[in-house]
């Protein structure tokens, strides 16, 4: 995906994405806290499937998409085009990319560590997909969000 | 022995009376990125470092060069 700031830029664009990001780099550490805090109830009852669980299954599935389309897009969809190409700019794709090779660590950290518990207790296929997607969404958010805090404090 | 990148953004922004929102604003990036450029969190691209250049009426070398 390219973003490319086309036609001029004014300076109301630049205030507007400056506040946009800040924002975006404060509430992303957070999101990524309440999420990962909230899986503990998957795990944390027996594995009686009823109407609920499923529902939760549900409620987590719709989670997780929605934080990856925050992660991969920035958000912003109802500012203009420019201000979302500012919001989006080379810092910000860098820092996406290194976002993305921590959860891919932190996934592989995880699978693995899921993998030698299931060697001693059962795990289902659903935890262990549970775990990893979730650990890997956690960690690439977190990491987005500290790197964007880095930078917009100033040196 | 490793290379380093040395860059001037900040005198040269400086000399200009320009702030940071407003060097962000005649190269079309966000102030962050100009931030993160400066305080060297950040190394740019060819085409910002040109696009830097260009609104500081500089050639790129009197912006970033190599320490070696």
């Amino acid at each position: 995906m390219r973003y490319i700031v086309e036609g001029k830029v004014t300076s109301s664009d630049i205030e507007t994405a400056d506040r946009l990001s800040r924002r975006r780099a404060r509430m992303i550490p957070v999101l990524a806290a309440i999420f990962l805090a909230g899986q503990a109830a998957y795990f944390s009852q027996d594995r009686a499937e009823r109407l609920v669980d499923h529902v939760k299954i549900g409620a987590w599935l719709i989670w997780v998409l929605v934080l990856l389309v925050v992660l991969e897009t920035g958000g912003g969809f109802i500012h203009s085009k420019k201000v979302r190409a500012l919001i989006n700019d080379e810092i910000t794709r860098a820092n996406r990319q290194r976002a993305y090779a921590i959860g891919f660590w932190t996934a592989m950290g995880v699978g693995i560590g899921t993998y030698v518990v299931a060697m001693f207790e059962p795990v289902t296929s659903r935890e262990a997909i549970h775990l990893i997607v979730t650990a890997a969404i956690g960690g690439a958010l977190l990491m987005f969000g500290l790197l964007e805090r880095r930078a917009h404090r100033d040196g | 022995m490793a290379d380093e990148l040395r860059n001037r953004l900040r005198d040269l922004r400086g000399e200009r009376g320009l702030t940071q929102a407003a060097l962000a604003e005649l190269v079309g990036v966000s102030r962050k990125t100009i931030n993160t450029v400066e305080n060297g969190v950040f190394v740019p691209s060819t085409l910002l470092a040109l696009k830097l250049a260009r609104a500081l009426g500089v050639p790129v070398e009197e912006i970033f060069s190599l320490d070696q």
